[in-house]
């Protein structure tokens, strides 16, 4: 019986030599699905393109453009027969965009183009949000991105500006300028007296009161009422009452009339509304009046005295020969007591100037809180009161954004503040406590540029025409358009 | 396409390539702010030569549909397509600063990314199989020809098992009644007579046969049949080892020849499943590359007009 032997001729028999002209099942699936496939994807995007589908989108609208995101035409405007291009008056035509702040450009800057800053088909629901790149590009260095004099007024502080390099919130980031210029307030106030009951309440030294920071600082749009709160006598116009110079949050407001919430600012501090409940008190001048002086500039108090004590002399014509009640005070070195009086003139003028060693005192009267400066020959006047209501002129903060953190976690020095000095404002470390590079990725609130700054300048923001769609023409898709 | 020393000067230039692109997006990636794209000027230079390397790598089909065209060696076709073909993908990807997109775009890349996976899988299949297909399978033959040599198989074993059968020394139904009767009354040896011994013969025949029909038929007529006990080498050689005690030991080495069939019919199997692996990727990254150049084009146009 013959073995199986395997030789290569023998192998090389068992072959079909035309084998190679049929074709085999895999390269049959090859060639089929090579033509498939492709086909495939052409019908699909021509069906989807035909079905209104956003196929060759780059991706979905901001949140703010996309109720009309069907109609692509509002900004792509076609520019001849290829381009369909998004230009600036396509943005600006609904938007009126002011430019970038002119005091602050630079000569050799040169305006980028809506799309540079504002990307849109990024999934981002905010186009304001903008990356930071784009400011730190020119904002960088501070001292070099401003106009000259601004940058003046940086490098000449102490700290100076000149190793700054801003990369972002948390990268280089300078601390607020308040903390550099210091608080330009006169008014003088112990923050640690009103908040741990070391202060007489509105009935007296036996009410000892323990303030809250909320019964002065409160935001406009809160309207309950303030519990120290009295109604005093409006000052004359023409009189500089050292509040006048104090302008509410919706006044501040028309700087920047980007800054829309009501609750962005606290109310500015104002003798009626959070002092006047207690301190009027201090105003008071004469016991035989039961009255205080309006809570006016000296040379309205002064007339305001001198007619009092006019009105009394004549109500009581025994009174010049009546014994003079002198006022143990600390003497003031403001003031100088006339002379006993011996005529009705000198009178009254002996008991203006008696009220005003009471009134202009340091421990008293105006002088308790206001800074008093001496006036050659006259009567010293208050000084501005100066009271920040925006602390950050040139970032936005919103306080309502932040009510539900309470107001020691950001203030925390403010409990234990004895000088109207202490800048009680965080500092940029506290703002780093939440606001982070990177937002949400980390876990924290946002900490781009635009939480803060503006790049454009809203004042000069102009009203547009109204526009004449229809709420079909703007939900409709134009054909053609993807 | 193994990938040896043949490969260095493409890998060196591609690595130079993909260094300059890197490198020259970090500046470009600080310059754009807002997040770089594909319609800046460094973004069309990224797509542009992706594209066109994209656009080589596809032309290798072409290429190999003409053999005879004069446009450079095929294993330089093949060269370059493995490795501009793998530098368009990252050229791709600074294309669009690293994001997939949206709609068409979006669908694209994904594509793309199933090009380049199969592509590198394939690339290193065919660099380490042929390899493992020629120490595993000494008994390979031409993928197209499996059908018919398992065929030759079938006829080959058939053979080998009627050979056997015929060579049996008696075949107790052939023998005429006087056989019959000289070996009723020839005696016995050792307690066999003829007649047991011609009994044997033909029951041993009948279990050849039976092996073949029942066992091995099934088997080798089919790819794989793994169903089969007998394809399973272990078991296989437990199953011989049965049948040589069933049979005399002049039909051994027939069944050491089946066993032998059995084990090349195993191969094939083997090189039929390697084949599949080695090539069936392909069904994958050609069409895909294919549908991602003609997406690409419509890709490239609409983006210019946008």
């Amino acid at each position: 019986m013959t073995r199986r032997v395997r030789t290569t001729k023998a192998l090389a028999k068992r072959m079909d030599l035309q084998y190679f002209t049929q074709p085999h099942p895999l390269r049959k699936w090859r060639m089929w699905l090579s033509i498939a496939v492709p086909v495939v994807a052409v019908v699909w995007f021509f069906s989807a393109r035909a079905t209104g589908q956003k196929v060759y989108s780059s991706g979905p609208v901001s949140a703010h453009h996309a109720f009309f995101g069907k109609k692509c035409e509002l900004c792509h405007v076609t520019q001849g027969f290829f381009h369909k291009e998004v230009k600036d008056t396509a943005c600006l035509s609904c938007h009126d965009a002011p430019a970038h702040h002119p005091t602050e450009v630079r000569a050799d800057y040169k305006q980028p183009n809506c799309g540079t800053c504002h990307v849109e088909h990024t999934s981002s629901p905010q186009l304001a949000k903008t990356p930071d790149a784009g400011c730190t590009e020119c904002h960088s260095d501070v001292t070099r991105a401003v106009n000259s004099s601004a940058a003046a007024k940086l490098t000449s502080t102490p700290e100076g500006f000149d190793d700054v390099h801003v990369a972002g919130f948390d990268r280089h980031h300078p601390n607020f300028d308040a903390f550099r210029t210091g608080d330009p307030g006169t008014v003088k106030l112990n923050h640690w007296a009103h908040l741990h009951a070391m202060i007489a309440g509105p009935n007296g030294e036996n009410d000892k009161v323990k303030m809250t920071c909320t019964d002065c600082h409160r935001p406009a749009s809160d309207k309950s009422a303030w519990p120290y709160a009295r109604e005093v006598q409006t000052c004359p116009s023409s009189s500089s009452a050292p509040a006048a110079e104090v302008k509410t949050v919706a006044a501040n407001m028309e700087d920047n009339p980007r800054q829309v919430s009501s609750r962005a600012y606290m109310e500015p501090i104002k003798f009626a509304t959070q002092c006047a409940a207690c301190h009027m008190r201090d105003l008071q001048f004469d016991k035989r009046f039961n009255e205080s002086v309006p809570h006016c500039q000296t040379d309205v108090v002064q007339k305001f005295l001198r007619e009092k004590y006019t009105q009394y002399l004549a109500a009581h014509p025994n009174a010049l020969s009546e014994p003079l009640n002198v006022n143990r005070v600390v003497l003031s070195s403001l003031v100088q007591l006339p002379p006993a009086p011996k005529t009705r003139e000198e009178w009254i003028n002996w008991q203006v100037a008696n009220a005003d060693q009471l009134l202009l005192n340091h421990e008293r009267g105006c002088g308790l809180c206001h800074q008093m400066n001496k006036v050659e020959g006259g009567i010293p006047v208050a000084a501005k009161s100066a009271i920040p209501v925006r602390w950050m002129e040139h970032a936005d903060f919103d306080h309502d954004a932040h009510r539900m953190i309470e107001c020691q976690s950001c203030h925390a020095q403010a409990e234990n503040s004895r000088k109207t000095s202490d800048v009680l404002l965080p500092g940029v470390a506290s703002c780093r406590g939440c606001h982070q590079q990177g937002g949400a990725m980390h876990d924290a609130a946002d900490g781009r540029c635009s939480e803060c700054h503006q790049y454009h300048d809203w004042q000069k923001e102009q009203r547009l025409p109204k526009k004449d769609f229809t709420i079909p023409q703007l939900r409709s898709s134009a054909a053609g358009m993807e | 396409m193994r990938i040896d020393h043949t490969h260095r000067k493409w890998f060196i230039v591609s690595l130079v390539i993909l260094a300059v692109a890197v490198i020259a997006y970090i500046p470009y990636r600080q310059w754009y702010p807002q997040g770089v794209g594909g319609g800046t000027a460094m973004g069309l230079i990224y797509g542009s030569v992706g594209f066109a390397f994209m656009i080589f790598a596809g032309l290798l089909g072409a290429r190999k549909k003409v053999p005879i065209w004069r446009v450079g060696r095929a294993q330089t076709w093949m060269r370059g397509h493995i490795w501009l073909g793998l530098l368009s993908f990252p050229l791709i990807l600074l294309h669009g600063g690293f994001k997939f997109g949206f709609g068409l775009t979006h669908w694209l890349m994904w594509i793309f990314l199933l090009v380049f996976i199969s592509g590198i899988f394939g690339a290193v299949l065919q660099h380490y199989m042929p390899k493992t297909i020629k120490e595993r399978i000494p008994m390979e033959t031409i993928y197209e020809q499996i059908g018919r040599v398992r065929g030759q198989l079938v006829d080959e074993a058939n053979n080998l098992v009627e050979q056997a059968c015929a060579t049996l020394t008696g075949n107790l139904s052939d023998a005429s009644v006087e056989q019959r009767a000289a070996a009723a009354g020839a005696g016995t040896m050792g307690g066999i007579t003829v007649a047991t011994g011609l009994q044997i013969d033909e029951d041993s025949c009948g279990e050849m046969r039976g092996f073949f029909q029942n066992k091995l038929k099934p088997f080798l007529e089919g790819y794989g049949a793994r169903r089969q006990p007998i394809a399973n080498r272990d078991t296989a050689k437990s199953m011989f080892d049965q049948l040589r005690l069933l049979l005399p030991s002049n039909l051994h080495p027939t069944v050491e020849d089946l066993e032998s069939i059995c084990e090349e019919k195993r191969e094939l199997d083997q090189q039929t499943l390697y084949h599949r692996i080695l090539h069936g990727w392909l069904l994958v990254h050609i069409p895909l590359s294919y549908a991602v150049l003609v997406l690409g084009a419509i890709h490239a146009i609409k983006a210019l007009a946008y």
